[in-house]
């Protein structure tokens, strides 16, 4: 159809983005319509893409722009006083130079907190270190670091060693036992790991039985949820892992094409997953012609523009095509239409690492791995008060309290453990008497909360939790593509209603009238949002509701936060900076 | 259940208990709706892709959460429930957090009370919100001739992008921003008049909501009668230069458009009178010109004492040559030609569209029009202007036409123009550029780089410069004014800038012709030089005026902005009127003086004319009829039309008519005159005939005074000197 611009393929537009911004530092209107004109694209798609990723500035950036990550973790290490510090020390600072504001989570929960500057990140930052990097930055220096040197890890899920790698697939190309395959994942009862825990063989087999000749394997390296890091880790050591993972994919359910969707805040993983690619290319297990044989199957990286919502896996796939990352209704599922209308495999990082795993060991020996029952090993990233808060590969079914005392060291200076997030702000807060909860699908669903994506975050016993549920639900807020109205508005009223409860003074009938409202409004959220994002923002105020009542009924009736976090000047002064929707 | 008896490609479903078959791909709003069901929706119109955003519509399926039933299409033994207390409970929920941001009544509900998320509301049984409102405002956007912009009604149903996406093809309209902050877009987020909208409304009537309103133009609906027929939406459809645009809103603009027919003689319109129409026509020809004598006022000197005469005559530039009449002029008028100053008549024909200025910026006629044979016209409104001034093809039309008629007379307009060789003037009719501005737009800003040359063709522009604490106002330009040689010839850049004050049109000479028209035309080049040296002298005055000027009452009086005042010393004046009886006397008995004005310390600012700096009375004269002299007396062409509207825009009440009974050919009989009464704008002339205002020789106690506010004042206002 002559004008219809819908048809094209849009995403060569990031790279166009990228191109303008890289020259300009950002996207000036007159390349837009230039780019516009050239590419047969409406203008109006480029600002609607544009203007919904953070990565793109559309007027000029100042010289140094700050933004300090506020989520959980980050939050739980001092975030609010940080930003604050670098208020004032940028006080008198002219407009055009400094801009300091909040950014989601960068993905660096284990070294809280963390603070982009002009898109680098630094990690255990203090505000004397951020502002000389910020001066440096204005001076027009360049604040570039070095990434630290590597040291691989060993790993249990590392079925090599120090032996040959990609033995899987040097095997299946030979025996072609893709319905082998499916079978043994079936038996290890292989879940997704990314979160929602669906399983992965009934997945692939979907997508296999499709008739399509063109199938696409997507692999979902965006995590973004605040305290989740095992991915960065994964991909860190285990590369190899997941490329095996992907061409297994690939070769099971007949797609010829491979995209690892990485979050742009992992430019060192970015580094050497696209090594690991170079090399299997070289190695031939990459290819027109894996290892001589007449299959083949192409592997690429895509970075992506920004926005937890991109994780959603058809948020991520509306990305790549080049989209603003709206969630799709579904059914139909990416695995019947998916990445540009054709089936797709999306998964997880680690969930591809799991396949060879399996597949080497055998699934027998995959079970074994795990503890109490539950089956394999878990990555899981644990954050917070925590005195060694990092990534641990501990074995499913393993009880929290092992993992956040004995592998993350417990509760720094000596304080008492309150409450823990098993997976983000997703899962809700559990209080200190659960921790015994093992590390399990189903042991944790019972709990009331989820395995998740095991970001696990621990607060210690100076923590306010009505704090933290604001603090979650902004997250939400901020992090809403703004597709559905549920969560569009929604994530907005649930913040300020729990913002109007951190300020006390409401009168008991009122408060009984917003509980009751709140409880429709997690209700509709969670009913009637097209994606996991809406349905799940309800969750960390109804897990504090649930277990921390009287800590709300302290605040919103007496005036009074027992931890002493809110009604400071501190608290007030950070509430202030927070007024309007880009905090 | 899909069973047995189930036929080929039809799908059996439960919806509310009632079975139900309908083929397979029906969505279960579709099922439900064939079905007598009526689910409710913001998002979702029948004639677009449905998207699935509002979740109005959702119904239990029995699955883990509700699903949007207008993209959920049916499966075999789907059992659904549309009203279930869950998904009531989850409708009401939604409508109250859409309601808590709504500008209740919004404009829709305002103008025809079918808001769909009101009435949806009010059917629900929310009355008030319990969540907090929005506290930043999303804010209006007027900027559209035809259509109303209120992000605050909007709750991004996506309806208008799909309208004007899938339905028109237009591709104009987007999301832009994310969460919460979310809104629609023009183009790179434009405003919608500056944006490459069409005005087709489609968007407008796919919105739900009061975010997208047809603005009309208030209760000037045109007369159907005798000889005027108006239009059903679908006639109009019909016209080419309509295709493409919304029935829905050309209904709803329906009035605003007539097919006129006028019999050979008959006026189509009359110069001085107010209007808000443009005509375009279809068939015939008609005369276009200016009635009223070619002529000025004068005011013979001399005449004083007890045998007072009628001192004031009407009198042709020949006569009464005035300071810069060294060359004849053409006289611009509201139509695609100009009229010739000796001979001001033309003649229109099919394909021309003319009233185009007092349709969009509802200035007076310029010019008489009468119907030589019998014409057909259409007559519009500003909003069915619009729309067909957006249509591309429509547009060239018009561009090609004025730039075969009418460009060469605006380019040998300006003076120093004269020189171009005849095929110089060809070379540019094709090179120019036609540029169309929006009230308030900025066409140059300054401090930008300078690269083109402009020529106003349409409307006023307003020139003015970055002063600390706002901006100083230097000139209003209007058809035949010229701007830009200042950059172009002097350091490159823009020493000012200049906005559309109204609906603009400009011819655009870019930056390399005219280098190479001042290269090849040494005599354009000092014209052009001259000019550009006398307007910077004059800013810099200003600017040094400004400087030494203390704000505040002086400032806020307006008397900064005057060049010369007459001034009551009340001191002195014992209110005998003596000034106001010799201005009269002077002036054929209407004084151009009235003894009351503003006060400044022990003065009476007496009210004539100030010769201001921001010249308010010379923006908006249909025929460029007043301008001033070096001296900045105001003056009026010979053609003024008499229609008044500079009287009206004088902040200070000190221009008058005057009028005068002459003889004019008379419509109602072709061939014969008749006495009728002209008016003629006149102003405080400064009594020029005469050695000494007459008011402040008249004076008898020396109260009356003629000053330069600057110097008379310069002591009270705490400034040694000024020059």
């Amino acid at each position: 159809m002559p004008g219809d611009f819908r048809a094209r393929r849009g995403d060569v537009i990031f790279d166009d983005l990228r191109a303008i911004q890289l020259r300009h530092g950002f996207l000036p209107k007159a390349e837009l319509e230039g780019l516009s004109q050239r590419t047969q694209t409406p203008l109006y798609q480029i600002h609607s893409v544009a203007s919904f990723y953070p990565h793109f500035h559309l007027v000029p950036p100042p010289k140094a722009q700050i933004r300090v990550c506020a989520d959980m973790s980050c939050h739980l290490n001092g975030a609010c006083e940080l930003r604050a510090d670098l208020e004032r020390r940028f006080a008198g600072s002219r407009a055009g130079e400094v801009q300091i504001r909040n950014v989601s989570c960068l993905g660096r929960c284990d070294h809280a907190p963390a603070v982009s500057i002009n898109d680098q990140i630094f990690t255990d930052v203090t505000a004397a270190r951020a502002e000389q990097i910020a001066r440096s930055a204005v001076r027009g220096d360049d604040i570039r670091e070095p990434h630290p040197e590597q040291v691989r890890v060993t790993c249990k899920a590392d079925p090599y060693g120090e032996a040959e790698k990609y033995g899987v697939v040097r095997k299946l190309v030979q025996s072609r036992a893709w319905d082998d395959v499916l079978a043994r994942l079936k038996a290890a009862e292989l879940r997704g790991m990314g979160g929602a825990g669906f399983p992965t063989s009934m997945k692939w087999d979907l997508v296999r039985k499709q008739p399509d000749r063109v199938k696409y394997v997507v692999c979902n390296a965006d995590e973004s949820e605040p305290g989740t890091i095992k991915d960065r880790f994964i991909m860190t050591h285990l590369p190899h892992l997941v490329i095996e993972g992907m061409i297994i994919a690939g070769l099971v359910t007949g797609a010829k094409r491979g995209i690892v969707y990485i979050r742009h805040e992992y430019h060192l993983q970015e580094e050497i997953l696209g090594e690991e690619i170079r090399r299997c290319y070289r190695a031939g297990l990459l290819g027109k012609t894996i290892l001589g044989s007449d299959l083949g199957y192409d592997l690429e990286m895509f970075v992506s523009p920004g926005g937890y919502i991109c994780g959603e896996e058809s948020a991520l796939i509306e990305a790549i095509e080049g989209h603003r990352a709206e969630p799709r209704n579904k059914p139909p599922f990416p695995g019947q239409v998916g990445l540009w209308q054709k089936p797709t495999v999306i998964n997880n990082v680690e969930t591809f690492i799991n396949v060879p795993q399996i597949l080497a060991r055998g699934v027998d020996s995959f079970i074994a791995q795990g503890s109490n029952g539950s089956r394999g090993l878990k990555f899981v990233g644990v954050s917070g008060h925590v005195a060694r808060p990092g990534i641990f590969e501990v074995p499913m079914g393993t009880p929290l309290r092992e993992v956040i005392f004995n592998h993350a060291g417990g509760i720094r200076g000596g304080r008492q453990v309150k409450a823990f997030a098993p997976s983000g702000p997703s899962s809700g807060y559990l209080p200190a008497s659960m921790v015994d909860v093992r590390l399990d699908f189903k042991a944790l669903a019972d709990a009331g909360s989820m395995l998740g994506s095991g970001a696990i975050v621990v607060c210690d016993d100076t923590t306010c939790m009505l704090d933290m549920a604001l603090n979650a639900v902004r997250f939400y807020r901020n992090e809403s593509c703004g597709k559905c109205v549920p969560c569009r508005v929604g994530s907005q009223k649930m913040a300020d209603l729990l913002a109007r409860w951190t300020q006390g003074g409401v009168p008991e009938p009122q408060y009984r009238a917003d509980l009751a409202l709140l409880d429709d409004l997690a209700q509709a959220m969670s009913q009637t949002s097209i994606c996991g994002l809406g349905q799940i923002a309800p969750a960390p105020i109804q897990s504090v509701l649930k277990h921390f009542r009287a800590e709300i009924d302290a605040h919103v009736l007496r005036g009074q936060c027992p931890s002493g976090i809110c009604f400071t000047a501190a608290s007030r002064a950070g509430e202030a900076q927070r007024v309007g929707i880009r905090p | 259940m899909t069973t047995a008896t189930t036929p080929p490609g039809m799908i059996d479903v439960t919806i509310d208990g009632r079975a139900v078959r309908v083929p397979a791909g029906t969505s279960v709003f579709d099922a439900a709706r064939m079905n007598g069901i009526a689910i409710p929706t913001l998002c979702h119109l029948q004639n677009q892709t449905p998207v699935g955003v509002c979740r109005l519509c959702v119904v239990d399926t029995g699955a883990r959460v509700l699903s949007a039933s207008c993209v959920r299409p049916v499966e075999p033994g789907m059992k659904v429930s549309t009203d279930s207390e869950k998904v009531l409970n989850a409708r009401k929920t939604l409508l109250e957090l859409l309601m808590s941001d709504h500008p209740s009544p919004c404009a829709r509900q305002e103008q025809s009370g079918d808001c769909e998320l009101e009435t949806l509301a009010k059917a629900a049984g929310i009355l008030e919100s319990g969540f907090q409102k929005r506290t930043v405002a999303r804010g209006h956007d007027d900027s559209s001739l035809a259509i109303a912009v209120d992000h605050d009604a909007c709750i991004l149903c996506d309806r208008c992008i799909r309208g004007c996406d899938e339905v028109k093809n237009n591709f104009v309209l987007g999301r832009m921003g994310k969460g919460y902050s979310a809104g629609i877009a023009f183009d790179l987020n434009s405003s919608m008049g500056d944006s490459t909208c069409i005005s087709c409304g489609e968007c407008m009537v796919s919105c739900p909501t009061g975010a997208l309103t047809n603005k009309g133009v208030v209760g000037t609906a045109i007369a159907v009668g005798p000889g005027a027929e108006g239009f059903e939406a679908e006639d109009l459809l019909k016209i080419p230069v309509f295709k493409g645009v919304s029935g829905t809103f050309l209904e709803l603009n329906r009035g605003a458009v007539v097919k006129r027919r006028f019999r050979q003689g008959e006026i189509v319109c009359r110069e001085g009178e107010f209007g808000s129409t443009a005509f375009y026509i279809l068939e015939g020809k008609a005369k276009v010109s200016i009635s009223t004598p070619i002529a000025h006022v004068r005011t013979q000197g001399g005449a004083k004492g007890l045998f007072k005469r009628l001192t004031s005559t009407l009198v042709a530039r020949e006569d009464d040559k005035r300071e810069e009449e060294t060359r004849d002029r053409t006289i611009p008028i509201d139509a695609p030609v100009d009229l010739a100053y000796g001979n001001p008549v033309a003649e229109l024909g099919p394909g021309d569209l003319f009233g185009e200025m007092t349709c969009m910026n509802f200035y007076p006629r310029s010019a008489t029009v009468i119907a030589e044979s019998d014409v057909i016209a259409y007559e519009m409104l500003r909003n069915v202007l619009d729309i067909m001034l957006k249509n591309k093809t429509f547009r060239a039309q018009l561009d090609e036409t004025y730039r075969r008629r009418a460009l060469e007379n605006h380019l040998r307009g300006v003076p120093m123009f004269a020189d171009l060789s005849p095929e110089f003037i060809d070379y540019l009719k094709g090179s120019v550029e036609l540029q169309r501005f929006a009230p308030g737009q900025v066409i140059v800003q300054q401090g930008e780089a300078a690269d083109s040359f402009y020529l106003v063709r349409i409307g006023f522009v307003k020139v003015s410069e970055n002063y600390p604490g706002g901006e100083l106002v230097l000139a209003y330009l209007s058809r035949g004014d010229y701007f830009g040689e200042i950059g172009l010839l002097g350091g490159g850049v823009r020493t000012a800038t200049c906005t559309a004050l109204d609906h603009v049109e400009l011819v655009r000479i870019s930056g390399n012709d005219f280098r190479e028209m001042v290269g090849r035309f040494p005599g354009v080049r000092t014209g052009l030089e001259a000019i550009a040296a006398e307007r910077r002298a004059a800013n810099q005055q200003r600017m040094q005026m400004v400087d030494s000027v203390p704000i505040g009452q002086f400032l806020s009086q307006g008397l900064m902005e005057a060049q010369s005042l007459l001034i009551l010393d009340l001191q002195n004046c014992t209110r005998c009127d003596a000034c106001v009886n010799a201005c009269a006397d002077a002036h054929d008995g209407i004084t151009r003086l009235v003894r009351d004005g503003l006060r400044f310390d022990r003065y009476l600012v007496a009210t004539s004319c100030r010769q201001c700096r921001d010249p308010l009375c010379m923006v908006g004269c249909p025929v460029g009829a007043i301008r001033r002299r070096n001296s900045l007396e105001v003056i009026i062409e010979d053609w003024c039309i008499g229609c008044g509207l500079c009287a009206r825009n004088c902040p200070y009440g000190n221009i008058n008519l005057h009028p005068f009974e002459v003889m004019a050919e008379d419509p109602e009989h072709a061939g014969r005159k008749k006495a009728v009464i002209q008016q003629k704008a006149t102003s405080c002339d400064l009594c020029t005939h005469l050695k000494e205002p007459s008011c402040v020789y008249a004076c008898p106690h020396d109260a009356a005074h003629r000053v330069d506010p600057k110097t008379f004042f310069a002591e009270m206002l705490g400034q040694g000197s000024v020059k």
